[in-house]
């Protein structure tokens, strides 16, 4: 059966939208504000235990001896579990780049500072803190790696002694022909970058609540998770479980941005449920376990990087060398944090030819995970600082120069050197757009007057893609298996006419629960208040990966709408044979199903479902009698990756462009951000009000990263920065107003023509404010190579320069 | 994140207080007052005493009150109650704009200005503002009563005078002289955190010059201090932003082994101290200047 | 260890319990009354979510024991509404989009309950004040910030007053 999804509001069987396409209150919020909304810590269930988990104080050291006797003996105890258990009942964590992994409770030696070592269900969590601070441990310290330049040298201290080598992967992928263009430019403009760690830090940490049935060797999760069928493969293939044997309930969250870590403290929640003999056991992360050892250190990175230039303005060619700190092991799948630069390497512009030099490093830190934006955001920074170089070399205006390298508008779609295939774009109204918005001329000239007094005031005009609706291949270089990433919805009418769609995947605070009532109310001409959306865990949903990639919107689009067509499918026939037609002249049109044009011959939506429901005596006989269709969307046309990295991955390509003010104190080195305008393109907006709340906090978390996030370790591996003390993110205080405007260019290629909006800002935020640091610092000589731009480091460059003003570059 | 188990008395008078301190071994007994600073610690199990003793509950330790040319504050008082007080803010603009300065009205409706003493922060604004008035803080103990000058009070990183066994009662805070121009500023890498350095400045003009002026650094070092040697540069001084310039650089040369920590190297600490204390002043004469003294 | 007896007046209704004395006052109202609206994000005092008042104080119950408030009276966010009407800062914050997980949102509301129950015309400054006491990760404080001004709005105060 031919499945028809639309590709605009007007394909849509409604004369006109009522409901999608415009901001609508959230179906989510009354629970969330009364404090009604189950998240994962809320949950009770009965003879549920504690645990609390007995991490390493060493970055590094041989473990010599676990004794847990005397916290065997603590009133309230039930269960204790080391890296015996590990070993006797699990396997090694699965891990990108592949063999990586490590079990989740140490069985040798610790890796980093808050590696596992052992853990206690007790009645309570305060018992069971009690209990971990029995447990003795003899550990042999050893010299920790810390720093992956250190880690790749031959003599090094080996983080994994087996492996033989700290480096998992090197390799470099050439795309076109690099050298040629690098010899035959006019300038090469080199640099180098630092990137440090920083990451997602929802206001929820992780937790869970793990079930093994003893009998049925079989185990229910419960948590706050944000992938459940991917989780809970990764926990099938850790327990050696047929994979319908684990069913994963994810409750709502607070929160995620990729960052929710936790594979490796449910494992050890679940090993400690088999011990106390099936009981439930629930862990919630504590805020410094979270800092020490979660989920949310991604991007530890040092660059090198090279553009080709020619006189006339136009980039030849890119070169990027990273080196990227993944930590102890590969678990956390930073990697594919790597390996996601290569859906949009070349970011807006016609570069045509590309290197990526690749060494991913093991150290002993906490292993690196994923975070909002997957790895572009630093590419990008990287990217947009050796423009404005380049810019500045040539004496060309930042925002000229980006315009002039722009992808036009007529190569769409276009195919960048790394392979993937951008669907639309109109890149340089959207410059325009954020220039007018900026009032950016203004700008300059008020710029120009604050230079005549010595002020270090910049200006920052950036631009970035979001890559959206991902696809496994784009990550194939560093072992990701297959193509294809499916998200089903299934969507029932009752007999009164009442609609329940059910997903596969939690709340998490993006409002899709929002947008499905949205889509299928004008779908079916009823009231949102009609349509309730209801969660299925992994044994129940139909097939489901849940956000991420920012996919999610686009993909419950296509299933939402694909089952909502299977349904008038059917439908259609049901009436045709009931108003002894040919299926082919029955029409839905604003929740009515008939015959155009005959005012007698309609039947609304509820009619025919209770027909079905109540009269399968009625029907064609070979027609399904429920009112009830699944469809399972997935991007379609995505190739396998080649030997180079190349595919078709990620199926649109969004594009933004911010302008940023800002003014260094030039005695601090503190940063004010004067003025943030941005403009972007998402493609149709399915909920405007939800994709500004996207960008909205986008951007404030891209500002945390440019200027205040970083998790610091000192030369033992210890971490510095385990309390919210210490690791900033932005209050109301620090977040300028934003001023946005939105260029709407459909995607050819999706539901709707929406494009994947998700992750947005923080793609083109830090290389904004990063370059706008450095046009106020380019008169003095200096530029910011480190991020977060700390006030320490831009001390320490304006102090470099020397107090006089006017010495500089311009 | 739970605290150690430990046993809990929160008594409703001082003597009470008092006596259970005296019948305990003074190192197993923690005081709490806002909890502002010792719940996390509590929660982390970086202090696990054997008794918690509440003073929450004791009434006298509270209020503001009038002297004759200072305001009492007792130990407990909020520093809710301190922004809520018309007292303090008539007669002490400095100590009243130095306590909207900590953290956020949450913290402040339950820390305590006797906490904030005691804790000893070097980065915390009222032991700063403390040595720049000159208080008097006054402690009970079991040889009575004790009133201990703000400089002698604080010794080092959260370490103060404050002998075992003792309670701080209350906080004598002298009014601000008629004619002075203040100031205290700070950097802090977020809105309302400790910060990384901070100065407060006090001057009076006579004549065209400054008069017993006070400088005072915080966060920069182990503890809030007074920097004479930049005092004595300014005193009989006609102000001048060069003048302050060279205040500032006094102070950063006498700065003593300034904090190293992820937010600031030693060497920034020192410049900061530089940068606030010229700032500082400044401000502070333009409010000299106002007052119309 | 000695347990307490503690009398509480949470939302209006009155509690009898004993209580070991480490229990936080936050774990005490979710894990001992099922209140489970009061979210906890750090434990050491810095991110708000966990605000509640305690005799009309906006504070953190992370940093309370649950013993501290014998005899007094706590609101959290479950007492807000009344029945299915939301309280007008809760009516704003779903309007303006004041949320997206929700998870920071209690704290975010008992705190401006405070303030607004104090000062119904509140400053700009004064407004962030008492925002910037707490952490959302999601939202950048757009959408909070026009929730305030429109609860502002909603609750008499009219327009936000430039200074006090
Ligand atoms: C998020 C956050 C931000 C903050 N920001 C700042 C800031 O910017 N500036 C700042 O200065 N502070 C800040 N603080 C700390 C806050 O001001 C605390 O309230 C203060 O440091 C301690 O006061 P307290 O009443 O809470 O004391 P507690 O935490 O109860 O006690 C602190 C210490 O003093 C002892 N003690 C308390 N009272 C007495 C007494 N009467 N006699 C003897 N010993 C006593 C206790 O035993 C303990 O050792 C912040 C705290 C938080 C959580
Ligand atoms: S949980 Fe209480 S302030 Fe963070
Ligand atoms: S809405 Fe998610 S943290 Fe505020």
């Amino acid at each position: 059966m031919a499945v028809d999804i639309p590709k605009s509001f007007e394909a849509l069987p409604t004369s006109s939208p009522r409901h999608i396409g415009r901001g609508r209150r959230r179906v989510e919020d009354p629970a969330l504000l009364t404090g009604r909304t189950q998240f994962v810590d809320d949950v009770e269930l009965p003879r549920m235990l504690h645990c609390a988990i007995l991490r390493s104080p060493f970055a590094h050291a041989k473990i010599t001896e676990v004794d847990t006797r005397e916290a065997e003996s603590l009133p309230g105890v039930v269960a204790i579990v080391t890296g015996d258990d590990a070993l006797r009942w699990s396997h090694p964590a699965q891990s990108s780049p592949e063999g990586w992994g490590t079990h989740c409770l140490a069985t040798d030696a610790v890796r980093y500072v808050g590696e596992p070592v052992a853990a206690v269900a007790a009645v309570n969590r305060y018992v069971a803190e009690d209990a971990i601070e029995l447990i003795t441990v003899e550990y042999d310290p050893l010299d920790a790696v810390t720093d992956p330049v250190a880690a790749m040298a031959p003599d090094s201290t080996l983080v994994h002694a087996g492996q033989g080598t700290n480096v998992m992967m090197d390799r470099v992928f050439t795309w076109g022909e690099v050298d040629q263009a690098f010899e035959a430019a006019d300038h090469v403009v080199s640099e180098k970058f630092r990137w440090n760690r920083m990451g997602a830090n929802p206001t929820e940490t992780f937790g869970c609540i793990c079930e093994w049935d003893p009998l049925d060797l079989s185990l229910t999760i419960r948590g706050s998770i944000q992938s459940p069928s991917m989780f809970g493969l990764g926990r099938a293939a850790t327990f050696a479980l047929p994979s319908n044997k684990v069913n994963i309930i994810s409750q709502p969250h607070g929160g995620s941005f990729g960052g929710k870590g936790g594979t490796r403290g449910t494992d050890v929640t679940c090993l400690l449920s088999r011990k106390a003999d099936g009981r439930p056991v629930k862990w919630i992360e504590d805020r410094i376990e979270y800092l020490t050892a979660g989920g949310s250190q991604a991007w530890d990175r040092h660059y090198q990087a090279s553009i080709s230039v020619r006189q006339d303005g136009t980039v030849t060619g890119l070169r990027v060398g990273l080196i990227d700190d993944l930590g102890a092991t590969g678990e956390a799948y930073g990697a594919i944090c790597a390996a996601k630069p290569l859906a949009a390497f070349t970011g807006p512009y016609t570069i045509p030819v590309a290197e990526y030099d690749l060494k991913l490093v093991a150290t002993n830190k906490v292993p690196s995970g994923p975070y909002r934006g997957m790895g572009p955001p630093p590419h990008f920074f990287v990217l947009e600082q050796l423009m404005d170089l380049a810019a500045r070399r040539l004496g060309m205006d930042p925002a000229e120069f980006r315009r002039k390298n722009f992808i036009p508008n007529e190569a769409f779609p276009y195919t960048i050197p790394s392979g993937n295939e951008y669907d639309s774009g109109n890149y340089e109204e959207v410059l325009n757009q954020a220039l007018a918005l900026a009032d950016y001329p203004a700008l300059r000239s008020a710029q120009a007057e604050a230079r005549q007094e010595g002020r270090l005031v910049g200006i920052g005009v950036a631009s970035a893609i979001e890559p959206g609706v991902f696809d496994w291949n784009a990550y194939a270089i560093v072992g990701m298996p297959g193509t294809g990433v499916p998200e089903g919805a299934t969507v029932s009418i009752d007999i009164m006419g009442f609609i329940t769609v059910r997903v596969g995947f939690s709340l998490e605070g993006q409002g899709q629960y929002t947008l499905i009532s949205q889509l299928v109310s004008d779908y079916f001409g009823t009231d949102p208040e009609m349509v309730r959306v209801v969660y299925l865990d992994t044994q129940s949903a139909p097939p489901s990966f849940g956000p991420g990639g920012s996919r999610l919107g686009v993909a419950i689009t296509g299933a939402v709408l694909g089952a909502c067509d299977r349904i008038r499918t059917k439908a259609c026939r049901v009436v045709a044979a009931l108003m002894q037609t040919e299926p082919e002249n029955i029409v839905l049109h604003d929740g009515l199903f008939g015959i155009p044009g005959v005012p007698e011959a309609q039947m609304s939506v509820s009619d025919v479902a209770g027909t079905m429901l109540a009269r399968s005596d009625l029907l064609p006989p070979d027609v399904d009698p429920r009112p009830e269709a699944t469809h399972v969307w997935t991007a379609p046309g995505r190739t396998p990756a080649d030997e180079e990295g190349r595919a078709k991955s990620y199926l649109t390509a969004a594009q933004a462009v911010h302008v940023v003010q800002v003014e260094i104190d030039r005695e601090t080195g503190f940063v004010e951000i004067q003025r943030y305008c941005l403009a972007d393109d998402c493609g149709t907006r399915l909920n405007p009000a939800t994709v500004e709340g996207q960008t909205d906090g986008s951007v404030a978390q891209g500002i945390g990263a440019a200027l205040l996030e970083e998790y610091s370790f000192d030369e033992d591996g210890q971490p510095q920065t385990t309390t919210f003390m210490d690791y900033l993110m932005p209050t109301v205080y620090e977040i300028p107003k934003v001023e946005k405007v939105a260029v709407v260019t459909p995607s050819p290629f999706t539901p709707l023509g929406a494009k994947g909006c998700g992750e947005g800002a923080i793609h083109t935020t830090p290389a904004a404010v990063l370059c706008a640091i450095n046009d106020a610092l380019a008169p003095i000589g200096q530029m910011a190579r480190e991020v977060p731009a700390a006030p320490k480091r831009l001390w320490e460059l304006i102090r470099a320069a020397g107090d006089t003003p006017e010495d500089g570059l311009i | 994140m739970k605290p150690a188990p430990f046993e809990y008395a929160a008594p409703p008078t001082l003597d009470e207080a008092l006596a259970i301190l005296s019948e305990n071994d003074p190192d197993e007994v923690k005081i709490l007052a806002g909890g502002q600073s010792l719940m996390p610690l509590l929660n982390m199990r970086l202090a696990r005493p054997e008794l918690l003793l509440d003073l929450t509950r004791i009434d006298e330790l509270g209020g503001v009150r009038a002297l004759d040319s200072a305001v009492s504050i007792g130990a407990l008082a909020t520093k809710r109650d301190v922004e809520d007080s018309s007292l303090v803010r008539d007669r002490n603009p400095l100590f009243m704009e130095s306590t909207v300065m900590i953290g956020h009205p949450q913290i402040r409706n339950r820390g305590t200005v006797g906490g904030s003493m005691v804790q000893a922060d070097p980065a915390a604004e009222y032991p700063a503002v403390a040595v720049a008035l000159g208080a008097e803080l006054v402690a009970r103990g079991p040889g009575g009563e004790r009133v201990i000058e703000a400089d002698d009070f604080f010794i080092t990183y959260l370490t103060t005078s404050l002998e075992p066994g003792e309670i701080l009662t209350e906080v004598r805070v002298p009014d601000l002289p008629a004619g002075t121009g203040w100031s205290i500023q700070e950097v802090a890498r977020r809105h309302g955190d400790f910060a990384i350095v901070g100065a407060v400045a006090m001057l009076r003009l006579e004549s065209g010059v400054c008069v017993d002026p006070r400088i005072v650094i915080f966060g920069a070092s182990d503890r809030a201090r007074r920097h004479p040697e930049a005092e004595a540069l300014l005193a009989g001084e006609r102000p001048s932003a060069a003048l302050f310039e060279s205040a500032g650089q006094a102070v950063a040369q006498s700065l003593e082994d300034p904090t190293d920590d992820v937010h600031a190297s030693a060497d920034y600490r020192r410049d900061l101290a530089r940068v606030l204390c010229a700032r500082t002043l400044s401000e502070a004469m333009e409010r000299a200047e106002g007052s119309g003294a | 260890m000695a347990l307490c007896s503690i009398q509480v007046n949470v939302n209006g209704t009155n509690y009898q319990s004993v209580v070991e004395p480490r229990l936080s006052l936050a774990d005490f109202l979710r894990h001992e009354l099922g209140l489970t609206g009061t979210h906890v994000g750090c434990e050491h005092g810095v991110c708000g979510i966990c605000n509640v008042l305690v005799d009309g104080r906006s504070v953190r119950a992370c940093l309370l024991l649950a013993v501290q408030v014998d005899g007094q009276s706590v609101e959290t966010v479950e007492g807000l509404a009344e029945g299915e009407k939301l309280h007008p800062i809760q009516q704003a914050f779903m309007d303006e989009q004041g949320l997206q997980c929700g998870f920071c949102t209690p704290g975010f509301i008992m705190s401006l309950k405070e303030l607004l129950d104090c000062n119904p015309s509140p400053s700009e400054d004064e407004i962030k004040d008492v925002l910037g006491g707490s952490i959302c990760r999601c939202t950048g404080y757009a959408g909070i910030l026009r929730a305030v001004q429109s609860a502002v709005a909603k609750m008499g105060g009219g327009q936000p007053s430039s200074a006090d």
